[in-house]
């Protein structure tokens, strides 16, 4: 589904993220872990369209999206939730849902995506009509994936969906994650919170200082010191 | 009386103002040159063809709707910000303003029209047509402008590009085409209230400056962006205006705008 | 703003307005008496306005108003009260100077009135001026006649007086807006201009310093109002307070470039130039237009007018600073001199009370409770590493101690002074200085500027001790061969270093880094840590936030961890790392 080879990202003249290869399958859940300052917004972000790559590939079911303008990722199938949510504050929680199907293939299905969407966020229908930025923190989370998933994506991109969120609500979105891709949506979630993501996810990369510097499945590597390395820095 | 209908005609002439500061980050302080330009050219075309003033309209919407989108094609182009915007359009209002006097002299013209002429009774008042039609517009231009910027798909797509343009763009809304397109809609509207100083007042180019304040007042008052309270700002202002009028001399009237408006901007400078 | 140019530019400007007040000695037709009296008017009114707005940025659209006020007072003393016509000038000049102060102590309180705002809000003040100018005795409609007025002659007629009178004026902004330029104040209004934030941060007194301006600015444009109303003999509301009159000289000083002394002169003189030879008939009309369009293309192309145009000529024909590539902290160390010139802080011994102390600080945002009670101590001396796992609070921590967010409750003691309620630019001064995550340098200041405007408002100093302390700092960063340059100029750990530098400046006994690795590759990473050891070494105790581990162990003495807005562990590096309360808020439960 998404292949990634040996992208490079840079913000200004400080490179974040060099020589990541990556993949995602058509139904998996792939996590990417590591420390903060990682680089690991700026690679979710890189592959969202919203930064511009240096070098490097992205390919989506086989098509290259740097040639894609940012406006129309969408439509290729790719949605993002992203980090700290960035909802449209002035506007209602059934508005931010509704800009998540513009696209004219999702705007079709606008009826049922949001009742799907309802249906697995029953908060949001009681408040659809209540402002985005006064909702609380794991509110305005579920905003957001509902907000992605309005775009019936086959990709869902997840940017560290536990920033800022207390311990409860965070069990409940990563339910919610787990729940989307046994749906059958494709996942790629970044995060700094390993317990939580390697639950759900079949494969794992732990990205330190913009490198990829170990892979595998969670299992293994929950026992690989390289991750308390990257963590904690050396023992 | 009188108050209403030159609300209505503030509210036309900041209906574009209001778009394109609270939605594009613009400072278009070339509406009212092009208002009057629109006002000049309804004068003409109505007089040179004779035919009804409101007729004009067809010709010259479509017209300004084009000017528009060239002046917003300028603005992204050069990423100008708001500052750099309000003195770019400055000089851009001297530039039409010469343009009109090269034209038109700096003569002043009426255009004679039967709606200047005409009064309506209303009850016990006497209503002149002109104004009960520049605010009937007015209402029904800010009223569908709100409907739309509310309800509609693209007027979502235009509020939410103006709180996150980058996650908008994410979600398949096409910001440039977006902004384009506003700035066409707020030179169209600049048409129609040129059209409507052109009913009910006498045209001259020094004119473009004396609506400046007051327009300003009404939208920031209103808030961005906000075409209702543009509408309720515009009616407010004209008529603290008549009131003043009517108590004291008529030259103190614009003292309440200008008053009001440093007032707000003391008190609310996070518009 | 760099080093002056060798000829001395106040000489210069002497000698041409002597110059020129012999011009009516050679009896040319009154056409160029008008002429240069034009230029006079223009460059006064443009290099006035350029004093606050171009200065400091805020584009002030109401100069018009001032002006007008000086008009008024002028045609109101000398026909109303009969006072003569040369006493009414200085009062002219004061009482624009009177209103412009009253506006901007209270605009300049409201701390959102910058940019596009304080423009509309100058605009609005224009025309109530000129409204109540309309309805009052002061004009009432008709305007008002001044031909009556003697106009003391001295060198011929009177308006040859008028001439001298616009040509003292003319030299009398020129000669403050260079004064301004090269002084203090002057580097102060400019770092206003690139972030007032950081500027206030570092200790100017950025009220002060722009009402002061301001009300300058106003003075000499009520004083050519008082000139000019003489001149024109008959004064009316609607040509006196004209917007236009504002806009043209926004226009000339943007032409002509708004960061330098001479530029609005420049400007001034350009555009009455062109006007001039554009003048006659139909050209007239479209003269102002192509005054318009100018007014676009400069401000889109040359964003720093002519002057800026030109100075970008010169610094290129310069010497490129040698070695252009040089590598950025291979100096060894500061040198013996610049220990000596620098006042080395006295490294306290192990003192018992520690320099800094934080005491159960509060911080809450909108209902999200950042920092919940935050205990530490910060010891005289030492390298102290503050780390957590994201949203831990570390950069709140940061900037509550740094004066930038007040706190909900807790104390912050400096050296037992609380300083938890004190102003973020009070706290440059009581010796505690931070860098940003994101560097934010004046952009348009020279580096050494940069450091120089540190010392100067952070220490105290003068000028010329600031720009020495500054090339001294400078050194110890390994950043003098680039003191001419421009911030843009250099590349991220440069940057960084500016940053450092410019903290260090104001000699502060704590130094705050936030997050100073982030974005350097591990090569620019040890020459970062080599000049934190060396910023220790110097006596400054030094708190940094940071993600990097492996810094982490290597650089701190003493590691606080924090989680959840709270102290969960502090000690050596290495233990505190291997502490399980430490590993389960990085990794959770399983790990611990």
């Amino acid at each position: 589904m998404l292949e990634i080879d040996r992208l490079e990202v840079a913000h200004g003249d400080a490179v974040a993220v060099w020589d990541v290869s990556l993949a995602v399958g058509t139904r998996e859940l792939v996590t990417v872990v590591g420390p903060n300052g990682a680089g690991k917004t700026t690679l979710i972000d890189a592959i969202a369209g919203l930064l511009p790559i240096r070098s490097g590939t992205v390919r989506l079911e086989g098509r290259d999206l740097s040639s894609v303008p940012a406006h129309q990722l969408c439509q290729h199938g790719v949605a993002l939730v992203p980090e700290g949510r960035r909802l449209f504050p002035a506007m209602t929680v059934e508005e931010n849902l509704e800009i998540g199907c513009y696209a004219p293939a999702a705007r079709r299905k606008r009826a049922q995506s949001l009742e799907r969407v309802y249906a697995t966020f029953p908060v949001l229908r009681e408040r659809r009509r209540t402002v985005a930025g006064s909702l609380s923190g794991g509110q305005q989370q579920m905003v957001a994936i509902g907000r992605a998933l309005m775009a019936m994506p086959r990709l869902l991109l997840l940017d560290e969906p536990s920033l800022g969120l207390a311990p409860q609500i965070v069990d409940q979105v990563f339910e919610v994650v787990a729940g989307i891709h046994a749906d059958g949506v494709a996942v790629l979630l970044v995060e700094q919170n390993i317990v939580q993501a390697f639950a759900i996810a079949a494969r794992a990369y732990v990205l330190e200082h913009g490198r990829i510097v170990a892979e595998g499945v969670p299992a293994d590597l929950a026992r690989d010191p390289r991750i308390r390395e990257a963590y904690l820095g050396q023992q | 009386m009188a108050g209403l209908f030159t609300g209505g005609l503030y509210a036309l002439l900041g209906l574009g103002l209001s778009l394109t500061w609270g939605l594009l980050r613009v400072i278009n302080l070339a509406n009212f040159a092009l208002a009057f330009l629109g006002a000049y050219l309804t004068y003409q075309l109505a007089t040179a063809a004779a035919v009804d003033p409101i007729l004009t309209l067809i010709v010259i919407v479509p017209g300004f709707f084009l000017i528009g989108l060239a002046l917003e094609e300028g603005f992204l182009r050069f990423k100008l910000d708001e500052l750099t915007s309000l003195i770019v359009t400055f000089g851009l209002t001297v530039i039409l303003e010469s343009l009109i006097q090269w034209i038109w002299t700096a003569d002043f013209r009426r255009l004679e029209s039967p709606y200047a002429r005409t009064s309506l009774k209303l009850g016990p008042l006497f209503v002149g047509l002109g104004g009960l039609l520049a605010f009937l517009a007015a209402a029904l231009l800010t009223l569908a402008t709100w409907a739309w910027l509310r309800w509609s798909y693209l007027g979502k797509a235009a509020r939410a590009a103006a709180q996150d343009g980058p996650m908008a763009g994410a979600f398949g809304v096409n910001r440039r085409r977006l902004a384009l397109m506003l700035a066409g809609l707020s030179s169209a509207y600049a048409a129609v209230a040129g059209l409507f100083i052109a009913l009910n007042h006498t045209l001259a180019p020094s004119q473009i400056y004396s609506w400046i304040g007051v327009v300003f007042a009404a939208v920031i008052i209103g808030r961005l962006g906000n075409a209702l309270g543009l509408l309720a700002a515009s009616v407010f202002i004209a008529g603290s205006e008549a009131l003043t009028m009517a108590v004291t001399a008529p030259g103190w009237a614009p003292l309440v705008s200008f008053t009001l408006l440093i007032v707000i901007l003391l008190l609310r400078p996070e518009l | 703003m760099n080093s002056g140019p060798r000829l001395s530019p106040t000489w210069g400007l002497v000698v041409a307005a002597l110059a020129l007040a012999a011009v009516p000695a050679l009896k040319l037709p009154a056409f160029y008496e008008s002429f240069l009296y034009l230029v006079f008017f223009w460059i006064s009114l443009a290099t006035s306005w350029n004093i606050l707005s171009g200065y400091a940025g805020y584009f002030s659209f109401g100069h018009a108003a001032f002006f007008g006020a000086g008009v008024y007072t002028t045609a109101t003393f000398t026909t109303a009260f009969n006072v003569p016509f040369l006493l009414s000038l200085p009062a002219a000049g004061l009482v624009a100077a009177l209103l412009g102060s009253v506006i901007a102590a209270v605009v300049f309180r409201v701390r959102g009135v910058r940019g596009e705002l304080f423009g509309l809000l100058t605009l609005a003040v224009t025309f109530v001026l000129s409204t109540i100018a309309l309805n009052t005795r002061l004009d009432g409609g008709p305007g008002v006649f001044l031909a009556a007025v003697p106009v003391p002659t001295v060198f011929g007629t009177p308006a040859t007086t008028l001439y001298h009178l616009a040509l003292a004026a003319a030299f009398v902004s020129v000669f403050a807006a260079l004064a301004i330029y090269r002084s203090r104040w002057g580097m102060g209004l400019f770092a206003i201009r690139d972030d007032e934030d950081v500027a206030e941060v570092l200790g100017v007194p950025t009220f002060r310093y722009k009402l002061v301006a301001f009300a300058l600015s106003c003075f000499i444009a009520g004083l050519i109002g008082g000139i000019h109303a003489m001149f024109v003999t008959y004064v009316t509301v609607a040509e006196t307070f004209a917007v236009g009159l504002a806009v043209d000289a926004i226009m000339m000083a943007a032409l002509g470039g708004t960061r330098v002394w001479y530029g609005p002169a420049l400007g001034a003189v350009i555009i009455t130039t062109l006007t001039q030879s554009l003048t006659g008939g139909e050209s007239a009309v479209l003269n102002r237009a192509l005054i318009g369009a100018i007014l676009i293309a400069v401000i889109v192309f040359l964003p720093n007018g002519v002057a800026g145009g030109l100075q970008r000529r010169f610094r290129r024909a310069a010497p490129a600073s040698a070695g252009a590539r040089t590598s950025v902290g291979a100096t060894a160390g500061p040198t013996a001199s610049t220990i000596a010139r620098v006042t080395v802080a006295t490294p306290a011994p192990a003192a018992a009370a520690p320099l800094l102390g934080c005491v159960e600080i509060k911080k809450a945002f909108r209902g999200l409770q950042a920092l919940a009670g935050v205990t530490l101590d910060v010891r005289a001396g030492e390298i102290l590493g503050l780390i957590g796992p994201n949203g831990s609070g570390k950069s709140t921590l940061i900037n509550v101690v740094s004066g930038y967010y007040r706190v909900d409750g807790g104390q912050i003691l400096l050296d037992g002074q609380d300083i938890a309620r004190v102003h973020a630019h009070r706290i440059a001064g009581l010796g505690l200085a931070r860098t940003y995550q994101i560097p934010r340098s004046f952009h348009r200041l020279s580096v050494l500027d940069n450091v120089a405007l540190a010392a100067m408002f952070g220490g105290g100093h003068g000028r010329a001790t600031g720009r020495s302390l500054g090339r001294a700092w400078l050194a110890f960063t390994g950043l003098e061969a680039k003191a001419d340059a421009l911030p843009g100029e250099l590349n991220l750990l440069e940057r960084k270093f500016l940053d450092l530098a410019r903290a260090l400046a104001s000699e502060p006994r704590l130094v705050l880094l936030d997050e100073v690795l982030s974005g350097l590759t591990p090569a620019q990473m040890t020459d970062a840590l080599g000049l934190v050891r060396r910023i220790r070494e110097r006596g400054t105790t030094v708190v940094f936030v940071e993600h990097i581990m492996r810094a982490v162990l290597d650089l701190a003495d003493r590691v606080v961890v924090l989680s959840g807005g709270r102290v969960i562990a502090e000690g050596a590096p290495r233990l505190v790392m291997r502490d399980p309360d430490v590993v389960r808020a990085y990794l959770g439960k399983a790990y611990a």
